[in-house]
């Protein structure tokens, strides 16, 4: 029993070593499992956010008065909004589409009289609702400007306000777009290099006709299948440490929970990432194809259905469905509970037994056609 | 000279119909060329949301009086807000925090009501999840708004006065700032750069593994007329995944197609020719399928981000702004946006054409040119 | 018009320090079949690459049909056909859409081309198959459907290199015979092969030896220069080289499959002695024979004594 075993290891362990040499001969490989990873990172952590300011801000003043003036230094002071033109309301519409103005203020004439004679005054806020983010943020923003307007001008306030809310932000009271990225894209990093990654180097060895030679020798097929997955699966868990360290770095991007618990989360993530790389070199045998159905298979769902951009919770049902059979939705929300909230196993357990179910599965899947297409 | 001239016609037809007919003849790629921008859309479409509403919320209410009853009920139907659960005590609503089942809870104190009735100030508390930013910017906001609308309300009516100043909104375009009409025209972008960078890439490579790009160099075949002529089909197929998925976008999310179809065509041409450029140029760098399929990779991932698809360009580093006046994708999803939902034609996108063709031109010239060169 | 179909004068080709042709010279008629031999990283390939105007030459002059393969390279491509070692034919296609598409690659459209392409692919023996996906055909008919490609225009010069690479010997031979049809009607045929038994069927031969042409000669000639003599098969059991070696007239004895190749000058010996010599030194069962000297005995004897011989 024993010598089978010391067999056993002895075959995958010369699988593996085969595999990474493969790795080191082409530097490439490595390049995209390690410094495209860290690119990435950074383009997004400094790249995507969704708060905006500076906004260019067109204005038609048609009262040119110190009241109307004011105000548009209220829009401006705050650094909120650029001014970025003096128009005619008229040519709004021309503004926005030649993407030079992301709203027009418009302020009527008789402004400051209104405002004098203490009769309520309107401004209009023209937006460009073409970019719906940004133009939430406009809106968010010039309403906050006008309201705190409005009370400097409007009578003080006879006493304590009758109402009053506290806000409390907890986890990332900052409200800093990396803390809440950096898990996300681990997710999405760690996917990609894992599911392309074997889905070209098996594809490869079926269209070289090396993977043949491997069924002529003794090497059992889940021999292979795990030899293959190993060298992976340690440049994946390097991966995983890059995109922490950076996050760390970088970012400031806490681990508020068990790294341990963050590790076990990555790898059972990893396994089933593998797994599904090699299931789709087994299916399609042919790197150009591999590489399309992988990229599709595992960029989009991870990106668009793991919770990692857009919340799960706005989607149409069928699409929450489905978002459960994607296991990036279980790292994200694992990875995120561990690392900003600093859950424990006690909350997070749900999401490390479905990534060990994923992964048992698809490894399954993988080896039982693989050995269908030798039959 | 003109016989000369046909025969570089015939000669670009032999390479066109060739790439075309082994394009069709695997079901696989066919497959990849329509399928995948379909699912795309789709996903996109329905899964991309910047909207942020229904956020589940947990409700404490110590107070349990009419006034905290009619207060919550009010803050909780505008949409932006749903209510999950409710909890006797905040630890509890906490935990569920913790959980990621709520990711707002509302605390209202014994004694709301009495101090709201009193004129006493009444005190709300809202504990937000942050780890999301946008999504709790929103929620608070939320909150913010509604007792800070009820506060100017009660104020006024106690002080006889209206607030003196106030906003009136106008939205162009897009008043429900639903998210599909801005999204699928960066889907249109995104998808195209990705089916015809990484297929030529990848087909140029192939011909060179197997060998028939040796062959087809040693016929007069020019340089020019090859790039030329393996591109020609991916061009029709990039027009054809463009009524694609501008036909799903209006049947699903009612896109609408305001502006000059023309326009569009002539700048989906102008980008497809840079993004097959781009395609041939990491194909003349890389001696395998794999290397290329890396190198397109290595570009699409990138270009997608600074595009300005996902998050507004206005949001990012100064630096990275800079840099995303070099990505093409930026000025086709500049230029679809404006047709599709402007309205906008020629004479307001003439910059963005032109930038296209300066980077048509540019990038197939480069890939033209380092492909001779490797003959030498 | 005499100008031979292919010249080459001080043709060099260095990649980095390593000369992969070095100052290599010939001539080639047209409408002869010119073969040119060499072991493997001989300089075979890199000699046809740039002949062919796939690789600039780093040094001298070669001019293929008339035209100089560096000033003229597109006038080079429409009067040559190019055959690699590898059938690099569209495996995905159809046999008529591989033709299809080499008559439009040398300009050919229309009547004119549907006309050629029926006449090539009764030619290679391929009409009837025109509607087989390539990938589905056997070795040989993809390599005589890679000859058809490459003669679609009609090409002066023909440069096969290695064609019949791992193709089995009867097709080897079909494929022979359509190279001869072809120089019968004055088609020059440059070819590159491994198989010396093939390289008789060329008018002339040039043998490379680590990037140098050593020797250029009809295949008659080169046995006469590289190796003169009788050679003499004997076979038997306990047959010593070594003490034929020793006798005078006898010139070489090698080991050659279960007996022994022995080159001796006729004028100083003769076989009754050599078979006298073996029976002395233990033969048993002896029989001689005297046989006709391959390019087999003529590459090794070259490529053996090359580096002495082209030392000046």
């Amino acid at each position: 029993m024993n010598g089978r075993l010391s067999r056993f290891a002895t075959r995958v362990g010369a699988m593996s070593f085969k595999e990474a040499l493969h790795v080191r001969r082409d530097p490439r490989t490595l390049y995209m499992a390690l410094v495209m990873p860290v690119v990435m990172l950074l383009l997004f952590g400094y790249g995507v956010s969704f708060d905006v300011d500076h906004l260019p801000l067109a204005v038609a003043d048609g009262d040119r008065s110190e009241s109307s003036r004011a105000l548009v230094r209220a829009f401006t002071a705050s650094g909120e909004f650029d001014r970025v033109a003096e128009v005619d309301p008229a040519r709004a519409d021309d503004l926005f589409r030649r993407s030079r103005a992301a709203a027009v203020l418009v302020i009527p004439w008789g402004h400051a009289r209104r405002l004098a004679a203490g009769r309520p005054a309107a401004v209009e806020l023209l937006v460009d609702g073409s970019d719906g983010t940004t133009a939430n943020q406009v809106l968010a923003k010039a309403d906050a400007i006008v309201r705190a307007e409005g009370r400097r001008l409007g009578p003080a306030p006879a006493s304590a306000p009758p109402l009053e809310v506290q806000v409390l932000t907890r986890y990332n009271p900052a409200g800093r777009s990396a803390v809440y990225l950096v898990p996300g894209l681990a997710a999405y990093l760690l996917a990609i290099a894992a599911v392309l990654l074997t889905a070209l180097t098996v594809a490869g060895e079926w269209e070289r006709g090396s993977m043949e030679q491997l069924f002529a020798s003794p090497v059992g097929r889940l021999e292979i299948i795990l030899g293959k997955l190993l060298p992976y699966l340690a440049i994946g868990l390097v991966q995983l440490l890059l995109v922490l360290a950076v996050g760390a770095a970088v970012f400031e991007v806490p681990i508020a929970g068990s790294l341990w618990l963050v590790f076990a989360l990555g790898l059972l993530f990893l396994v089933g990432m593998l797994g599904q790389g090699l299931f789709i070199s087994v299916v399609t045998r042919n790197q150009l194809v591999a590489t399309q159905a992988g990229a599709l298979s595992s960029l989009l769902p991870s990106m668009l259905l793991s919770g990692m951009l857009f919340p799960i919770e706005n989607m149409p049902a069928p699409l929450q469905a489905l978002s459960r059979v994607i296991p990036a939705r279980y790292l994200v929300h694992g990875l995120r509970g561990a690392m900003l909230k600093g859950n424990g196993l006690a909350v997070l357990w749900p999401d490390l037994a479905s990534l060990a179910l994923f992964a048992v599965v698809i490894v399954a899947l993988a080896t039982a056609r693989f050995r269908r297409r030798l039959a | 000279m003109t016989a000369a001239r046909g025969a570089g016609w015939v000669r670009l037809a032999a390479v066109a119909r060739k790439e075309w007919l082994q394009t069709l003849r695997d079901r696989r790629i066919v497959f990849m060329l329509v399928v995948a921008p379909l699912v795309q859309t789709v996903l996109f479409g329905y899964a991309v949301d910047f909207q942020v509403d229904q956020v589940p919320a947990a409700v404490v209410d110590g107070d349990r009086t009419p006034e905290s009853r009619l207060h919550l009920r009010r803050l909780l139907a505008d949409g932006t807000l749903r209510r999950a659960a409710a909890f006797e005590s905040g630890a509890a609503a906490l935990a569920a925090m913790d959980r990621g089942e709520v990711a707002l809870a509302l605390v209202l104190r014994p004694g709301f009501g009495e101090d709201l009735l009193a004129g006493r100030t009444a005190r709300v508390q809202a504990v937000l999840d942050g780890t999301d930013p946008n999504r709790a910017t929103v929620a608070g906001a939320a909150a913010s708004r509604y007792f800070g609308e009820r506060a100017a309300e009660l104020a006024a009516s106690r002080a006889g006065v209206e607030p003196p100043l106030r906003l009136v909104p106008r939205i162009f375009y897009n008043p429900s700032l639903r998210t599909p009409p801005y999204m699928i025209p960066g889907v249109l972008a995104m998808l195209l750069v990705v089916v015809t960078t990484i297929v030529t890439a990848m087909g140029l490579a192939r011909e060179r593994e197997s060998g028939t790009l040796e062959q087809v160099l040693v016929t007069p075949v020019a340089p020019m007329e090859l790039l030329a002529g393996k591109m020609t089909p991916f061009l029709v197929l990039g027009l054809f995944d463009v009524l694609l998925v501008l036909t799903v976008g209006t049947l699903l999310f009612d896109l609408p197609l305001r502006g000059s179809l023309p326009v569009l065509g002539a700048g989906t041409l102008l980008y497809l020719l840079t993004t097959l450029g781009i395609g041939l140029l990491i194909s003349t760098a890389s001696r395998t399928q794999q290397q290329a399929f890396l190198g397109g990779f290595l570009f699409v991932l990138p270009a997608v981000l600074l595009a300005g698809v996902v998050t507004p360009i206005s949001s990012m580093p100064r630096a990275l702004q800079l840099v995303t006046w070099l990505d093409p994708l930026r000025y086709y999803a500049e230029l679809s946006r404006a047709v599709l939902q402007k309205g906008a034609g020629a004479a307001e996108l003439w910059p963005q054409l032109l930038e296209l063709a300066a980077f048509g031109i540019a990038i197939f010239g480069a890939a033209a040119a380092r492909f001779r060169r490797e003959l030498g | 018009m005499t100008a031979p179909a292919v010249v080459a004068r001080d043709l060099s080709r260095r990649f980095g320090d390593f000369t992969a042709v070095d100052r290599v010279s010939f001539e080639v008629e047209r409408g002869e079949i010119f073969g040119y031999l060499g072991a493997n990283g001989a300089g075979k390939s890199t000699t046809i690459r740039m002949l062919t105007g796939l690789l600039a030459p780093s040094g001298g002059e070669a001019r293929v049909a008339g035209h100089d393969v560096r000033a003229e390279p597109d006038r080079v491509k429409g009067a040559i056909g190019y055959m690699s070692q590898k059938f690099s034919l569209y495996l995905d296609l159809p046999v008529a859409e591989n033709l299809r598409f080499f008559a439009g690659a040398q300009g050919l459209s229309g009547k004119a081309r549907d006309a050629r392409a029926a006449e090539v692919l009764a030619r290679v023996g391929l009409a009837g198959r025109e509607g087989a996906v390539t990938a589905s055909l056997p070795g040989g008919a993809r390599q005589r459907l890679a000859l058809g490609c490459a003669i679609l225009h009609r090409p002066q010069v023909l440069f096969l290199d290695e064609p019949t690479a791992g193709v089995d010997p009867l097709a080897r031979r079909d494929f022979w015979a359509l190279i001869r049809e072809l120089a019968a009607g004055g088609t020059t045929a440059f070819v590159t092969t491994h198989y010396l038994d093939e390289a008789e069927y060329c008018r002339r031969i040039g043998l490379m030896v680590d990037g140098r042409l050593v020797a250029l000669d009809t295949p008659a000639a080169l046995k006469a220069r590289w190796v003169p003599g009788q050679v003499l098969v004997a076979r038997g059991r306990g047959l010593d080289a070594a003490a034929l070696r020793r006798l005078p007239g006898v010139l070489a004895a090698e080991p050659f499959g279960a007996g022994l190749h022995v080159r001796l000058d006729p004028d100083r010996i003769g076989a009754e002695r050599v078979a006298a010599a073996l029976r002395g030194a233990g033969a048993r069962e002896l029989s001689l024979a005297s046989a006709a000297p391959s390019l087999e005995d003529v590459f090794l004897a070259v490529v053996g004594g090359a580096a002495q011989e082209a030392a000046p």
